[in-house]
């Protein structure tokens, strides 16, 4: 697991390689340190963690601004507090 | 040009899993055509691992989504699929009263539930999400399984004849059904209902009603302030200024609107829950037909060649003389088959009894003796796990499970890379296979199948998976916070 910021000031957090509850709990856990309008890049490999993660983003009014699929199996989603 | 030629190997690899089931599936039919029951076990199982792919369908995430991140879509997703399979099972039932199946209300059940909830959420699956995500290609799951398998097997053989000797037998409330409780015949096993009656006792009481009541709860504890306050935005957003300085009221219309949205926040977990529901039914249904088709009340009387009508032979002895041309010709004896000439054969969607049973298999063939007990030797047998009808559905539940992820390209290989990650599925695992054994069942055949047939020991069950699945959120939760204050995850963050 790596939380990292890229040079464009954005942040990315890669959670491949760990099940539920992980994923999407790092992921609220981070967004939650970022100020109002920073955007994070997550990696996931655990399907029913990207649903969780979509859900909870809606429920706290954070925007998915892109979600994509880098390679088979993991997904990537750009998010904006 | 590679992302078209990997998408096709994806797709290969998905049909190749269905032709295997299919060539399987007539080797079967072509050996013995009784077999086609335990086939039908095989692909029930095929479109439950589908479906629980396509809706991430896992107990587990219900609870601890819930309580962690305060995503109530699983939750939902559970009671809504509930009252559909309800509604199936009130039907079933009136046409095949020997099919409504009443389990005891007692303390094991909250015990079970409790162990059953801390392990689900150690484990990142319940038991038949371990099997759905075993299917995705992870095997932190499979990690899950193999220690929920063992763990049955070896308590069963063990601890449990002193636990239900201590703590189930005369301790529990019986035959209470809410069917029975409201239309009378309590206690009398050939009381029979009418498909109205079912409907009004055991679906609208004990799941409509019961699921409702829960829906609102989660509403008001988790959604309910978020919506309202973004509504309340939404709508000084949209009025320009508000006229009363600055608060805007919102009314019961607008918790409804909270309510639906709650609801409808998960389109795939709701379509995969009623689907489920359906397929559920469809099962209980199809194999209550076949049984009546072929002549057996439970499979190891087919593995046994004794037939429910006709001259019962007692164990060991030749094959019955009236065995139909549609059996296998064969006497399989203890323990492939329990003394009562039985094999665990539920005839509905369970999950966990088959796996112990194949644990148990594995151990007895190791050397161990596994059948002086009550749960193999009276009950379940040892049989071999091609001839197991619900480990079938188990094994159909993977492979569901895999050639819908191979044809969402959600397929990958995942191994557990630290040790916190085994100790996790391990313990998760064990957990989980002790709590499902002491509950006399898992989140599906202690909790679904049983709250769908209107038996409110389910809910007893259900009120130990929220407690356990409380203390081990709570507990992840705990060291996830300490991991975060720590720079243990390489933090690059100025805040």
């Amino acid at each position: 697991m790596k939380f990292s910021k890229n040079d464009d000031g954005t942040y990315e957090l890669d959670v491949t390689g760990y099940v539920c509850p992980h994923p999407q709990l790092y992921t609220l856990k981070c967004m939650e340190k970022l100020q109002d309008g920073m955007v994070m890049d997550v990696l996931i490999d655990n399907p029913s963690s990207v649903e969780s993660i979509t859900q909870a983003c809606n429920g706290k009014g954070y925007e998915i601004l892109e979600k994509t699929n880098p390679k088979a199996g993991v997904t990537a989603l750009k998010i904006q507090k | 040009m590679v992302e078209a030629i990997k998408r096709s190997k994806y797709e290969a690899y998905a049909i190749g899993i269905f032709a295997f089931l299919a060539v399987i599936s007539i080797l079967y039919y072509l050996s013995a055509p009784v077999y086609v029951y335990i086939i039908a076990y095989l692909w029930f199982g095929f479109i439950y691992g589908i479906l629980q792919q396509y809706g991430r369908f896992c107990f587990a995430s219900a609870f601890r989504d819930l309580i962690m991140v305060k995503v109530p879509r699983m939750f939902v997703g559970i009671i809504i699929g509930l009252i559909m399979l309800s509604i199936v099972n009130s039907y079933i039932v009136s046409i095949y009263p020997d099919k409504y199946i009443i389990e005891s209300i007692g303390f094991h059940g909250l015990l079970g539930g409790l162990i059953f909830g801390i392990g689900m959420v150690f484990a990142g699956g319940c038991a038949t999400g371990s099997l759905y995500k075993t299917g995705e290609g992870n095997m932190i799951s499979l990690t899950v399984l193999i220690s929920l398998i063992f763990s049955q097997a070896i308590f069963q053989a063990t601890v449990f004849d002193w636990f239900k000797a201590h703590f189930i037998t005369g301790k529990t409330l019986n035959d209470i059904g809410l069917t029975k409780v409201v239309f009378g015949g309590v206690g009398n096993p050939t009381a029979k209902y009418s498909f109205v009656q079912h409907l009004l006792g055991d679906t609208l009481i004990n799941a409509v009603l019961v699921g409702l009541v829960l829906l609102i709860g989660v509403y008001i504890i988790v959604v309910r302030k978020p919506f309202l306050k973004r509504r309340a935005r939404q709508i000084a957003a949209t009025a320009g200024a508000v006229a009363d300085g600055g608060t805007v009221k919102t009314g019961f219309k607008d918790e409804l609107a909270g309510f639906w949205s709650m609801i409808s926040a998960s389109r795939r977990t709701s379509i995969a829950a009623i689907l489920i529901g359906i397929v559920a039914g469809a099962q209980i249904f199809t194999l209550a037909w076949m049984q009546n088709r072929y002549n057996f009340t439970n499979f190891g009387q087919v593995l046994a060649g004794k037939p429910a009508t006709g001259a019962p032979l007692p164990n060991g002895s030749p094959v019955s003389a009236n065995v139909p041309s549609s059996w296998p010709q064969t006497n399989l004896t203890f323990p492939q088959v329990s003394h009562r000439n039985t094999v665990f054969d539920p005839g509905y969607w369970y999950i966990t009894t088959q796996e112990a049973m194949f644990g148990g298999w594995v151990l007895q063939h190791a050397g161990f003796s596994m059948a002086n007990n009550t749960y193999f030797g009276q009950n379940n047998g040892l049989p071999n796990p091609w001839l197991s009808p619900a480990l079938l559905l188990s094994i159909g539940l993977i492979f569901g499970a895999s050639f819908k992820a191979l044809l969402a390209r959600e397929f990958k290989w995942k191994f557990p890379h630290t040790k916190s990650a085994y100790a996790y599925a391990i313990g998760g695992g064990t957990l989980m296979g002790v709590g499902a054994r002491i509950g006399l069942g898992c989140n599906i055949g202690a909790f679904y199948g049983p709250a769908a047939f209107g038996n409110p020991s389910a809910w007893v069950f259900f009120a130990g998976l929220f407690g356990g699945a409380w203390i081990s959120a709570k507990y992840i939760n705990f060291f996830a916070n300490r991991r975060l204050a720590s720079d243990e995850m390489n933090f690059d963050i100025e805040l």
